[in-house]
């Protein structure tokens, strides 16, 4: 027992390094970025190399002077996001609950080209969309990039709500059928408070997946509307590149809305499963 | 099978007024913004049609034999086949490595599960602005670390027609691994203790217990996420766009930016929409076998 003890002591020590390392590849960038854009910069001319600068916040404002529309990008980025997280989860939801109280032939299957759909890249869309929508006149509008971001991300929110919808009992949805309740009401009151975390981890993750989209507002708009990935771009032309400092700032500011999201609900963010078929 | 005889039960009450209720929001989505753009995507691709042309004639599979004999498109099937291979099974792995170090409790877990998830926040496109400065000579951190063992400034491996694709690769590893880990974590939480311990207790090693308890529960959620990664890496179109641009000379070219390039840069919008059919098919393809593997696991 004394062994199995001590040997559970060193799997624990071994771990905590382990995830050290781990947070030393894949966290140290980012911490690296952080310090630059606070005016702490690497001088690798030096022998040994060293850091350098004293420690400024002239850097964020210098983004808006890189680049004036920064702000407002911002402001699209954000807006465009959380529209089209909620109609996308709205959408899906809806589509989920049917799929997840029907039964037919391969409905399984159904569910499954879902995730297949979820995997298509935006590239073998695009092209034909940017022309459907510069017909319909919803090129550099907002309504086109929210309608096509929502559309993008459905597939994978119905896929992860029919997982959590299938897996519940019915019990309290019969009884209100039974009551006589609409479809919206048995929604509203049995299913929504059933699986509201699970909603919100799918509105945060499409959220993120929202606001790092590139290709659909790329072609979807033509100067008139920008988001935060598509203004980019524009970092690096033939003109001109941006100092790193200040690219720093700017990839920081882009980071820190979803970081910051991601961490005040890290707890509802469990309920994100990808688990249509119940682990047996 | 409770739930489903359950769910039997209740279709009797899904009126035809609550399907269309149900399935109209999203089918009007899917089909207007994705299905129908495929589809005239698809039908373009075998004819001449382009926005700004006065006449469409239909050229059969022409537009196909020319984009497969471009010399450029093969070099970015090659390009997105090599990242495909060797990105995906990575970061499966690195992933499924880091979601076994955060299962169970230790200390601060909430923490390093959100410290472990950042590179996955990052875009693609801004991953490349951040690489493209971290790997540089001046004020990166590969030059800075290589400064400290004594080793002359190199330039950035981006530059290089050699190291740029597994540049490429490596970066992002980084920016994937820890979705596959965020999407793990709850599939390790679902299964039962008494598994994890019966392991223990016969005393195999992590890896048997990651290959014989794990890897066997975990099946559909590994093929799910399987699935995600190979439309990601086929796709591969905004983290090539800063980091390398495609070069130097055809290193680092994929599908997509050939596909952009054709259809928005040099107006050549058939073999754009070709191209962009030949991304589609292969997903498709590989979407065929994730439904059957799936499935055959089901029945």
């Amino acid at each position: 027992m004394i062994g199995m003890r001590a040997q559970r002591r060193r799997d624990r020590t071994v771990r905590v390094l382990l995830l050290v390392a781990a947070l030393g590849i894949f966290v140290l960038p980012l911490v690296w970025t952080a310090l630059a854009a606070l005016g702490l910069q690497a001088n690798n001319s030096s022998s040994p190399p060293s850091f350098h600068g004293p420690p400024t916040l002239d850097h964020f404002s210098e983004v808006g002077l890189a680049e004036p529309s920064f702000w407002q990008e911002l402001f699209t980025s954000t807006a465009a996001a959380a529209c089209a997280a909620v109609l996308a989860v709205a959408a899906a939801l809806l589509t989920a609950y049917g799929l997840a109280r029907s039964r037919f032939p391969g409905d399984r299957l159904i569910i499954q080209w879902f995730l297949v759909l979820a995997s298509l890249p935006a590239m073998a869309y695009v092209i034909p969309l940017s022309d459907l929508m510069r017909r319909a006149h919803l090129i550099d509008t907002f309504a086109g990039v929210v309608l096509t971001e929502a559309a993008v991300t459905t597939p994978l929110a119905i896929y992860v709500l029919y997982g959590a919808l299938v897996q519940l009992s019915t019990e309290w949805e019969e009884a209100a059928w039974l009551d006589g309740a609409s479809i919206f009401s048995v929604l509203r009151r049995v299913v929504l408070p059933l699986v509201g975390p699970t909603l919100g981890a799918t509105a945060i993750i499409l959220f993120v997946l929202d606001w790092n989209l590139l290709l659909v507002p790329l072609v979807l708009t033509a100067g008139g509307l920008k988001t935060v990935p598509v203004a980019m771009i524009d970092f690096f032309t033939f003109e001109r590149e941006l100092e790193w400092p200040t690219a720093a700032a700017a990839l920081i500011i882009s980071l820190l809305p979803v970081a910051i999201l991601v961490a005040v609900f890290h707890r509802v963010l469990d309920r994100f499963a990808l688990n249509v078929a119940p682990a047996d | 099978m409770a739930v489903c005889a359950a769910a039997n039960d209740s279709v009797m009450r899904l009126s035809r007024r609550d399907r269309v209720i149900l399935f109209a929001p999203a089918a009007v989505l899917l089909t207007g913004w994705l299905i129908l753009p495929a589809v005239l995507g698809l039908l373009a691709s075998l004819t001449d049609y382009s926005p700004f042309a006065q006449a469409v004639h239909l050229s059969g599979l022409t537009n196909y034999a020319a984009v497969l004999s471009d010399h450029l498109f093969t070099a970015a099937v090659r390009n997105v086949a090599v990242l495909t291979m060797v990105a995906v099974p990575l970061e499966l792995a690195i992933g499924f490595g880091l979601a076994y170090l955060l299962r169970g409790p230790i200390w601060g877990r909430g923490l390093w599960r959100v410290l472990l998830l950042l590179p996955w926040l990052v875009s693609p496109i801004a991953s490349g602005v951040m690489w493209h400065f971290l790997l540089g000579p001046t004020r990166g951190i590969l030059n800075f670390a290589l400064g400290w063992i004594g080793r002359p400034e190199l330039a950035s491996p981006t530059g290089d027609i050699r190291l740029a694709l597994p540049t490429t690769i490596a970066v992002e590893i980084w920016r994937v691994a820890p979705l596959v880990t965020f999407l793990l974590l709850p599939g390790f939480a679902s299964i039962p203790g008494e598994r994890w311990e019966d392991a223990t207790l016969s005393g195999a090693s992590w890896m048997r217990t990651a290959l014989d308890v794990v890897v066997p529960a975990l099946r559909p959620l590994l093929l799910a996420i399987t699935m995600l990664l190979i439309g990601l890496s086929l796709g591969t179109f905004d983290a090539v766009l800063i980091l390398t641009g495609g070069g130097p000379g055809t290193s680092t070219v994929t599908p997509a930016l050939y596909s952009y390039n054709q259809a928005f840069g040099a107006n050549n919008w058939p073999l754009g929409a070709a191209s962009a059919w030949l991304i589609a098919a292969g997903v498709l393809g590989a979407g065929l076998v994730y439904v059957g593997l799936a499935r055959s696991r089901a029945s």
